[in-house]
């Protein structure tokens, strides 16, 4: 496992996984366009070593956008698989104590190699925030990072990748929403009291720090990071807020989150593969300080249509934490899996139908839960079929779902960013949502009644089965 | 050259002969470029009637295609000075 990104970087590059780009690359739009098209393709994770205007600065795009990305971070065989991935992350994460993070003295921490407070923080002075996409409201510097924050009567902590975009030197501006759990601590505590919120913005975090920041779990993310990876997470204190942040980390930027001021953000790229939110005042940041690292690598995520790392790592996280809820409500699934391609909008559930209505069973409690505003469509498949062979789903879906009685929708709490809603609904984040019921239904008599299956492992004998596959290649198939 | 650009709902936002309070984005090349200036400011259809060149987008970022012009009047900040 990787204590930094420039480890975890080296060990992209030993994979094959990596492009190292050493001509000059603009951050306006440029080093943007290049991870967009590394996205849609796929491709391997590009490292800029020079950035126009920026001497001593590099970018790193596209940290995490393909599972085989995934597994190296987790420190897995590249080629693992989906479901070999996901049983680990389980495995690591499920009734194991938390790991509690280890604080190190600041001449222990990178992140403190160059150290600017006050005045001397400028971001657009010091840091290469890039024009991410043509169209955008400003510079994104944040799009793969996380926000650190402290509920103020408990002490408990929380990292969240809420985007932030560069409003002046001294000023971010981004959407909290009210149901993350960073909006929940602004907008429930501080802003009601009149006080500003101290942030701490980490820019270019271990890839596990990462994962942990956009999973969804209750578990603290220190911890859940420290599981994650196997040992604790080293921490070191911030300069001018009471805040601990991952001491590898690439770039700090410290400050307050005003309770009385808004700015105008966005618009802005989003994971939907649309610019749906348009331009509206969201939570000003002021900056207090900034430290990085020598050479520092800032991270770039570039959100759009499929796949980035904010897809496929919600995907993947939601979807877990979504197997956790229900095996801990003791419903017989076989296991859930988001579609990176939905934009973590369809969730495929498998589960054995051992009662009438277990689906929607299944959608009440992944709609109703703290998950539930991340995604709109629930799909539940009986045991028999591989949630994650989207042919399977597909086939199972268009088949065994009923147009009247198999379909059911809810209005619950959405996320302004859903491109089908009104500009009514977006304002009050509410959406529909809905569950497609893919399991005949119980009563049906399996004999008479049950539709049969027609596919190679359910019709032929075993025995004929066995024989076929033994004399594939000698019919002149490739096995 | 555009000197500024400012992201509106409608045009409506951008009535001529009065001063109006703009965030706009100074598109000046180096460091600075795409940071915000909280401004008093006159604003006119016609690109030649003030003194610097103002792009006009909206709320999705996508940009209209007659140029306007500004003249800024006075830079306001938006930060209650017990914040600075």
């Amino acid at each position: 496992m990787y204590k930094d990104n420039r480890e975890y970087i080296k060990a992209l590059e030993a994979a094959g996984e990596l492009v190292t780009i050493n001509q000059e690359v603009d951050w306006d739009m440029e080093a943007g366009a290049i991870v967009r098209k590394v996205c849609e393709e796929k491709l391997q994770s590009p490292l800029m070593n020079k950035i126009k205007e920026y001497p001593g600065h590099r970018y790193f795009g596209a940290p995490l956008s393909t599972y085989r990305k995934l597994a190296i971070a987790m420190g897995l065989d590249p080629n693992s698989s989906i479901p070999e991935i996901a049983n680990v992350y389980l495995e690591r994460t499920t009734n194991k104590a938390p790991v509690k993070p280890v604080l190190v003295d600041k001449d222990k921490a990178p992140c403190k190699e160059n150290i600017f407070i006050g005045d001397e923080a400028d971001i657009l002075n010091l840091l290469p925030a890039p024009i991410v996409h043509e169209g955008d409201g400003g510079r994104y510097l944040c799009t793969w990072h996380f926000i650190v924050t402290k509920d103020p009567d408990n002490g408990d902590v929380n990292w969240g990748m809420y985007r932030q975009m560069v409003y002046d030197g001294k000023t971010m501006t981004g959407p909290l929403l009210p149901f993350s759990d960073g909006g929940k601590v602004f907008h429930g505590k501080y802003k009601p009291a009149g006080k500003p919120m101290p942030f701490a913005t980490v820019i270019g975090p271990d890839p596990i720090s990462a994962i942990a920041a956009s999973a969804p779990s209750p578990i603290p993310e220190t911890d859940f990071a420290g599981m994650l990876m196997g040992k604790p997470i080293e921490l070191v204190k911030c300069e001018t807020v009471d805040l601990e942040v991952p001491a590898n980390a690439e770039i700090i930027i410290e400050g307050e989150i005003l309770p009385d001021v808004s700015l105008e953000e966005g618009p802005f790229g989003e994971y939907t593969g649309y610019r749906t939110s348009p331009r509206d005042m969201r939570t000003c940041y002021r900056v207090k300080a900034i430290t990085f690292r020598n050479d520092p690598i800032t991270t770039i995520s570039n959100m759009g249509v499929p796949t980035d790392e904010g897809q496929l790592l919600r995907s993947f996280s939601l979807g877990l934490e979504m197997d956790k809820l229900l095996r801990s409500q003791g419903i017989p699934i076989t296991g859930v899996f988001m579609m990176p391609e939905s934009t973590h909008h369809l969730v495929i559930v498998g589960v054995k139908p051992i009662y009438t209505n277990i689906a929607a069973q299944i959608a009440q409690t992944v709609f109703g839960s703290k998950l539930g505003p991340w995604f709109h469509m629930v799909v539940v498949v009986d045991d028999k079929c591989d949630i994650y062979n989207f042919n399977e789903v597909l086939h199972a879906w268009t088949t065994k779902c009923h147009p009247g009685t198999g379909i059911h929708i809810w209005q619950g709490v959405g996320t302004p960013l859903y491109p089908f809603l009104s500009a009514a609904e977006r304002i009050k984040s509410v959406g529909p949502k809905v569950l497609f019921d893919c399991t005949f239904p119980l009563d049906w008599d399996s004999f008479s009644e049950v539709p049969s299956l027609v596919s190679f492992k359910t019709v032929y004998p075993q025995e004929l089965q066995d024989k076929v596959l033994a004399n594939w290649e000698k019919y002149g198939f490739k096995s | 050259m555009f000197k500024y650009d400012v992201f509106i709902n409608s045009l409506a936002d951008l009535p001529e002969g009065k001063e109006i309070k703009l965030s706009v984005r100074d598109l000046s090349p180096g460091l600075q470029k795409y940071a915000y200036k909280h401004v008093m400011a006159m604003v006119s259809p016609d690109a030649d009637k003030y003194p610097e060149k103002l792009q006009v987008r909206f709320g999705r970022g996508q940009v209209h295609n007659q140029p306007y012009s500004i003249q800024v009047v006075k830079e306001v900040s938006i930060v209650p000075e017990r914040y600075l």
